[in-house]
């Protein structure tokens, strides 16, 4: 059924991460997240589709996670649990915007500096953008089996360390938020221009990224790197169909074909991209100077707004040969040094 | 959570030092030590640490198929040795990352930081 699909989608990530921050589990607040879409599964063709997906999934997970804890005689401390779970303060009719969002704390865990980088990438798409682990899996081309494994020493590695459940505190959150751009980044990049497999584009992988990153956006709307990276992704996204010919090789950039660019998404990026420039100044004091990854974000956005290559600005600047003194200055040079950034 | 920190550390350059020498670079480094004493005591007012002596004095024993084998020195032969340890209860990894990284040890040796296992 499209419409639990779609809530699986968009909803499983804050249900599970109310869960897990009452829980302080993530097996039990994943199982019990499962049971609400089984039982949206078969009551929402029956009955119809809630008015309010989200609260009605958050409140049956809730529910569930209480009848699992009755039943589970090896769980420490369960008296206290289901005491918290009832201080869960939702109904099935609520808004959803009125159920306090964990999900930005969800994120941090996942991408906690203990965890190693592999384990950050497959315990995000997994826990925060709700991919299935045979998705990933297939997305990464790893045998099923070690990534869910990963998986599984991931989280079990949060629990034995005591990697904490919650956004970092001011004087961690810099250093913090960037291993979470890396991870979004990587995931992004292994998507645009994939280390293995057939295709040299994996659009699984790009959208996600897009995804996760436009939702920590919405989750840290004052960060300028946040906005900075989702400039970046879209405008690099919005040239991925003109990218790759049809024999499925990489197309540079000067020989792209422009029409196929989607521009719908680069002025959006462009406009996210210097809302960043302007904070910049004002965030550089409480940020850091830049961050992860080091990428050529106003060369993508110069060369995106122009209509062919050799109007746009990186272009012009190569024949003066004034900057980037350690590339070489002859065009074949430039073309394999732009490469790696802007095909 | 309950945590062992285990203070890590070169200790082949004090053995060469005289031992005024040793004492005065010692009694040197103690108020850094003492600072961070009290920076976990704040944290947890139980907490526990100990001093080893070097880790030339230790011995080594192991049994085996019933016999006693005895010997010297510290069980790997590397440079760095446990030189100390501390027993804290933190909330959580981010705190005991905190109280490893103040350790004056951290800044020339290195600190390693172990969850205790839950029984």
């Amino acid at each position: 059924m499209e419409e639990v699909e779609n809530a699986f989608r968009e909803e499983r990530s804050r249900a599970l991460a109310i869960l897990i921050r009452v829980l302080g589990d993530f097996d039990l607040a994943e199982d019990a997240v499962q049971d609400a879409f089984a039982t949206a599964l078969e009551r929402w063709p029956r009955d119809g589709v809630p008015r309010s997906p989200g609260a009605w999934i958050v409140t049956t997970a809730r529910n569930r996670a209480v009848d699992r804890l009755r039943r589970d005689r090896a769980f420490a401390r369960k008296a206290e649990a289901i005491a918290r779970l009832a201080e869960v303060r939702v109904e099935e009719e609520d808004d959803v915007s009125t159920i306090p969002d964990e999900r930005l704390a969800l994120v941090f865990t996942c991408c906690h500096p203990a965890l190693a980088p592999e384990a950050q990438v497959a315990l995000t798409l997994r826990e925060v953008g709700g991919l299935t682990t045979p998705e990933i899996a297939r997305a990464f081309l790893l045998p099923e089996a070690t990534l869910a494994q990963r998986i599984v020493r991931a989280k079990r590695r949060i629990r034995e360390t005591g990697i904490p459940f919650r956004v970092p505190p001011d004087h961690l959150l810099p250093e913090r938020l960037e291993t979470v751009l890396r991870v979004l980044y990587l995931v992004f990049n292994e998507g645009y221009a994939a280390s293995s497999g057939g295709t040299l584009v994996r659009r699984d992988l790009c959208r996600e990224a897009v995804r996760l990153t436009r939702l920590l956006a919405v989750l840290m709307p004052d960060e300028p790197e946040v906005l900075g990276l989702l400039a970046l992704l879209l405008l690099q996204d919005s040239r991925r169909d003109a990218r790759v010919d049809a024999a499925g090789e990489l197309v540079l950039l000067a020989d792209q074909d422009r029409s196929r660019w989607d521009t719908a998404r680069s002025p959006k990026a462009c406009a996210s991209s210097s809302a960043r420039l302007r904070g910049e100044d004002r965030a550089r004091s409480s940020c850091r100077p830049r961050s992860p990854p080091p990428m050529p974000r106003s060369s993508a956005g110069r060369s995106s707004s122009a209509s062919t290559a050799s109007s746009s600005r990186w272009t012009r600047r190569r024949s003066r040969g004034s900057t980037a003194p350690s590339r070489s200055r002859s065009g074949d040079g430039w073309r394999k040094a732009s490469r790696s950034w802007t095909s | 959570m309950k945590y062992a920190l285990l203070v890590y550390a070169d200790q082949s350059g004090w053995a060469d030092l005289a031992p005024e020498e040793g004492e005065r670079q010692r009694a040197e480094s103690l108020p850094a030590w003492h600072a961070a004493f009290g920076e976990i005591g704040r944290s947890d007012p139980s907490w526990d640490g100990h001093e080893l002596a070097p880790a030339e004095s230790a011995k080594v024993v192991r049994v085996r198929d019933g016999e006693r084998i005895v010997t010297d020195g510290p069980f790997a032969d590397t440079k760095e040795a446990i030189g100390g340890l501390f027993l804290v209860d933190v909330p959580d990894l981010d705190e005991a990352i905190r109280l490893a990284s103040i350790v004056p040890a951290a800044a020339y040796g290195s600190m390693e930081i172990r969850p205790l296992a839950r029984g």
